[in-house]
C-alpha cells in the first residue's frame, strides 16, 4: 500500500521508500523513514501535489513521488476515518 | 588596545527556522552580502562585538541535510570543511525539533563545535511543545540555548556559550550512534582512512566514512582525487554490501533511518508534546487558503492586488521622479550651450538613466509585497497551488514567482529564480522570463496600441501579454523536450507555518533587491545609454552636407528631414541601413530597425528613439499625442506593422540589464543561447505574422 491508496485525513506509518537515489534520500532526510507516522492533509486542485503532515510539519510532494512511499495503517487506527478521496 | 580577539561563527539551520531573523538579531546592521565563489548562492556576513570579542557571523544557506544533491548543501559543507569556522550555531525550529536536529547532528559529525539555538520557543510553547534544553544538551553533547530571534532574547546567552565552547577547546567527542551493525562497518572504514595520515588530516575520518556509506557523490570525488584510494574503495564496497543485505534497504537510506532513530530516542526523553491533536492557527488558515475550490481564486486575487498596488500606487512616485528628471534636464539645458555636451548630458545621461530610475518605486513596492508573501510562508502555498499547472509545461511550482516578478522587471525576476534548486529548472525558468512583458515594454505597447488601435487599445495590450505568457509556456516545453532534458526536480517542499514577518526582515529584503537594481541602472545602463547616444550622434555629417540640407530642404519639409539625414550618417543609421534587409520582411523600415536596436539598452528607449527619429519634441512618452500622430501619418507604419513591432518588442532579447543578469546567473553560454533563441524566434514569429497578415488583409 502506498500513500495514494489512502484517503484524505488518513493516518499512516511509513514502511519504506522505494524511489530512485536522490528523491529517496531526500524524502528519508525529510523524515520519511520506517516507523514514522504521518497524516494526509489535502491535495491541490487537480489532486496533485499532496500535502502531508509528518514529524509535526507540513510537506508537499507530487503524486509521482507519493506512489513510492510504502505505508501501512497504524494499529490503533485499523478503521481509518472516512474522508474524501484525495 | 592590543589586537582584538575574533571568533568566526557559521550560522546554519533548516529553511524557515527564523535563521535570518536570528542573524539580524546577532549582527544588527553590520552586514554585507556577496556570493560564494562560482555559485549564485548568496553569502552574507555580519559582525558583532560582545564582551570584548569580535564575532564574525557567516549566514549559511538554509538546508535540511548535508547531501551533495543541492548547491546550498554543498556550499554549506564546503564552507565548514575549508573555511573551518570556530563554531557552528545551528538554528532549530522548536516547533519541529526532530527534523531540525537531523541537520544539527550532521554538523556534530563534521567535527566542529556546534551550539543549538532553540529558536521560536515562544510559539512552540503556545503549541504545547516543551523542550528540556538541559536534558537534550546532555543527551546529544550539544549545548542548547533557547532564543527568540524576533525580540532578541537569548542572544547574549548564545554568545556566552560560543565563547565558552571556544575557550574549552573541545571538539565534539560524541556523535550519533548508528547501531551496532553499522558502527562496526564505520569503524572498519575509519581505520582504512586513518592509515593514510595526510589524507585523514584533510577531512574528519568519521564524517568521511559515513558519507561514503551514504554513497555521497562529493565524498566519492574526494576519494577519487586521492592517490592511495584502493583500500578505501574496496572497504566502502564491502561495507555497503553488508549493510544493504543486512537491512534490506539502500545504505544511504539506512543512514538516514539510523539518524532519525537516534533523534527519536533523544526527543522521547527531552521533548514533551501536549498538542492534543488540536489544529493550530496556521493549519486553520490553510483550510481556507489551500482549499481546493477557493484556494486558487484567493491566490489570483492576491496576485491581482499586488499588481494593482504596484502599478497604481507606484505611478505617483514614478511620476514625481519623471518630472524631477524632466525639471533637471530643462534646468541643465538652461546652463549648457547647444551642442555636443548638452546633448550628451540631456539625451545620453539623464534621458537614459532617468527613465530607468523612475522604475525604482515600482520595484520597491513589488518587492515589499513579495517579501511579505515569502516571509509569511504564503509563497510556498502559491507554489503548491500552481505546481500541477506548471508541471504540465515542464516547469516547477517555484518557477511561478520569478515569472510573475518578470511582469515588473526581468532583472529581479532572473535573480528570484535562485529559489529553484535544480539547475535545469532554473535555466528554463530564466530563459522564459523575458516573455513576461516587463514594465518597460508597456510604454511601447501603449504608444503603438494607442496610435493604431484606438478603439480597443487595452485589449491589444492584454493580447500581447497573453501571447507572451503562451510563448513562455510553449518555450518551456520545447526546451524540456530538446536541449534541457531531464525531469523537473522532485517537488518535495516544506509548507512552513505562517509567521508574522518582521519589519526589519522585510526592509532588508527590499533594500537588498532595490540596491541591486539601482547599482545596475547606475553602471551598465548608464554605459549602455551613453553608447547608444554616441551611436545616434556620431559621426556627424560633413559640414557642407548639413548646410546643403538646411538650404534646400529645411524650409520645405521641416526639420524631420534634417534629423533623418543626420541620423543616416550616424553609426546607428548605418546599422539601421545594414539591418534593413533583415527587418524589411517584418515590415519595418530602417528607422524602426534603429528603434528596435536601441530597445536593447532599455525597452522604453524604443519610444524615445521613435521620438527622436520622428523629431516631434524632446520629451516623448507613450501619452504623447504628437508622436502618435506622426507615426500614424508615416507611410511606413500601419496597424499591422505596429502589431508586429509590439511582438518584436515582446520577443527579441531583453534589455542589456536583463542580459547582463542572465550572464551573471548562468554564464556566457546560456546568455548566448538565450540571445540567439529569442532573436530567431522573434524574427520567425514577426515574419510569419507580417506576411500572413499582409496576404490576408491587404488593406492594413
Amino acid at each position: 500500500m502506498n500513500i495514494l491508496n489512502l484517503n484524505r485525513g488518513a493516518s499512516f506509518k511509513v514502511k519504506r521508500v522505494t524511489l530512485p537515489r536522490e528523491t529517496g534520500k531526500r524524502l528519508a532526510d525529510m523524515g520519511f523513514t520506517s516507523g514514522t507516522e504521518g497524516v494526509i492533509v489535502r491535495s491541490a486542485l487537480l489532486g496533485d501535489p499532496i500535502q502531508i503532515k509528518i514529524l509535526g510539519y507540513n510537506i508537499s510532494i507530487r503524486k509521482s513521488e507519493a506512489a513510492g512511499i510504502i505505508v501501512e495503517i497504524p494499529p490503533e487506527e485499523k478503521n481509518p476515518p472516512r474522508g474524501e478521496d484525495i | 588596545m592590543s589586537t582584538k580577539r575574533t571568533i568566526s561563527i557559521g550560522l546554519a539551520g533548516n529553511p524557515n527556522t527564523g535563521k535570518t531573523t536570528l542573524f539580524n538579531a546577532i549582527t544588527g546592521l553590520h552586514q554585507k552580502t556577496g556570493n560564494y565563489p562560482g555559485v549564485t548562492v548568496e553569502k552574507k556576513e555580519g559582525r558583532r562585538i560582545y564582551s570584548g570579542v569580535e564575532f564574525i557571523v557567516y549566514d549559511l544557506p538554509g538546508t535540511y541535510s548535508l547531501t551533495a544533491y543541492s548547491m546550498d548543501e554543498i556550499v554549506t559543507r564546503d564552507f565548514i570543511l575549508e573555511d573551518k569556522p570556530d563554531v557552528i550555531i545551528d538554528t532549530l525550529d522548536s516547533t519541529n525539533p526532530e527534523r531540525n536536529l537531523y541537520l544539527c547532528l550532521q554538523f556534530q559529525e563534521l567535527g566542529i563545535p556546534v551550539i543549538g539555538a532553540l529558536n521560536i520557543t515562544d510559539q512552540a510553547e503556545k503549541m504545547g511543545i516543551y523542550i528540556d534544553e538541559n536534558r537534550l544538551s546532555g543527551l546529544l553533547g550539544i549545548p542548547m540555548i533557547k532564543t527568540v530571534g524576533a525580540n532578541g532574547s537569548g542572544i547574549e546567552k548564545l554568545l556566552d556559550a560560543v565563547i565558552q565552547i571556544v575557550d574549552s577547546r573541545k571538539t565534539p567527542r560524541r556523535s550519533i550512534f548508528y547501531g551496532n551493525e553499522m558502527e562496526t562497518e564505520v569503524s572498519k572504514l575509519i581505520s582504512v582512512i586513518e592509515s593514510d595520515q595526510i589524507f585523514s588530516k584533510k577531512y574528519p575520518p568519521r564524517w568521511l566514512a559515513i558519507k561514503l556509506l551514504e554513497k555521497d557523490i562529493n565524498a566519492n570525488q574526494k576519494i577519487s582525487a586521492h592517490k592511495e584510494n584502493c583500500a578505501i574503495i574496496k572497504q566502502t564496497r564491502e561495507s555497503i554490501d553488508f549493510i544493504e543485505s543486512h537491512f534490506g534497504a539502500d545504505s544511504e537510506v539506512v543512514v538516514s533511518e539510523q539518524r532519525y532513530a537516534y533523534i527519536h530516542g533523544a526527543a522521547a526523553e527531552s521533548v514533551r508534546k501536549n498538542t492534543g491533536g488540536n489544529i493550530n492557527l496556521s493549519e486553520r488558515a490553510d483550510i481556507i487558503l489551500l482549499n481546493r475550490i477557493i484556494g486558487l481564486p484567493i491566490f489570483l486575487f492576491i496576485l491581482w492586488s499586488i499588481f494593482n498596488l504596484t502599478f497604481k500606487l507606484g505611478e505617483y512616485p514614478m511620476g514625481w521622479l519623471e518630472s524631477f528628471f524632466t525639471t533637471l534636464a530643462s534646468f541643465l539645458s538652461g546652463y549648457l550651450q547647444d551642442g555636443l555636451l548638452k546633448s550628451f548630458v540631456i539625451d545620453g545621461i539623464i534621458g537614459g538613466v532617468g527613465g530607468v530610475f523612475s522604475f525604482v518605486p515600482l520595484i520597491i513596492i513589488l518587492f515589499l509585497c513579495i517579501s511579505i508573501l515569502e516571509d509569511t510562508g504564503y509563497m510556498a502555498r502559491a507554489a503548491f497551488i500552481m505546481d500541477k499547472f506548471l508541471h504540465i509545461f515542464g516547469l516547477h511550482g517555484q518557477s511561478f514567482l520569478p515569472m510573475m516578478v518578470g511582469f515588473g522587471c526581468s532583472v529581479p525576476a532572473i535573480m528570484a529564480a535562485r529559489t529553484l534548486k535544480n539547475p535545469i529548472d532554473r535555466i528554463i525558468t530564466i530563459i522564459v522570463i523575458p516573455f513576461m512583458s516587463c514594465g518597460a515594454k508597456l510604454p511601447v505597447y501603449i504608444l503603438l496600441a494607442g496610435a493604431f488601435f484606438p478603439q480597443n487599445s487595452a485589449n491589444m495590450v492584454m493580447l500581447i501579454y497573453l501571447i507572451g505568457v503562451t510563448m513562455a509556456l510553449l518555450s518551456a516545453i520545447l526546451l524540456r523536450k530538446t536541449i534541457l532534458k531531464g525531469d523537473p526536480a522532485p517537488f518535495v517542499m516544506e509548507l512552513p507555518p505562517y509567521r508574522m514577518p518582521t519589519l526589519r526582515g522585510i526592509l532588508w529584503h527590499v533594500t537588498d533587491k532595490t540596491g541591486c537594481y539601482i547599482k545596475k541602472a547606475g553602471t551598465i545602463l548608464l554605459a549602455a545609454s551613453i553608447l547608444i547616444w554616441a551611436m545616434v550622434s556620431f559621426p556627424k555629417p560633413p559640414e557642407d552636407i548639413v548646410n546643403e540640407i538646411s538650404k534646400t530642404e529645411i524650409r520645405i519639409v521641416d526639420n524631420v528631414a534634417q534629423a533623418e539625414k543626420e541620423l543616416s550618417y550616424s553609426i546607428a543609421g548605418k546599422l539601421g541601413r545594414l539591418i534593413e534587409p533583415a527587418v524589411k520582411p517584418l515590415g519595418f523600415n530602417w528607422k524602426t530597425g534603429i528603434a528596435a536596436i536601441t530597445g536593447l539598452a532599455a525597452k522604453e528607449a524604443v519610444v524615445s528613439t521613435l521620438g527622436v527619429l520622428y523629431k516631434v519634441g524632446n520629451e516623448e512618452n507613450e501619452e504623447s499625442a504628437s508622436l502618435r500622430e506622426a507615426l500614424k501619418n508615416d507611410g511606413g507604419f500601419s496597424p499591422l506593422v505596429a502589431f508586429v513591432l509590439m511582438l518584436f518588442t515582446l520577443i527579441v532579447p531583453p534589455c542589456l540589464a536583463a542580459l547582463s543578469t542572465i550572464k551573471a546567473e548562468l554564464g556566457w553560454k546560456w546568455l548566448g543561447f538565450t540571445t540567439i533563441y529569442l532573436l530567431t524566434l522573434g524574427w520567425i514569429v514577426c515574419f510569419a505574422v507580417y506576411q500572413i497578415g499582409k496576404l490576408s488583409w491587404p488593406g492594413i
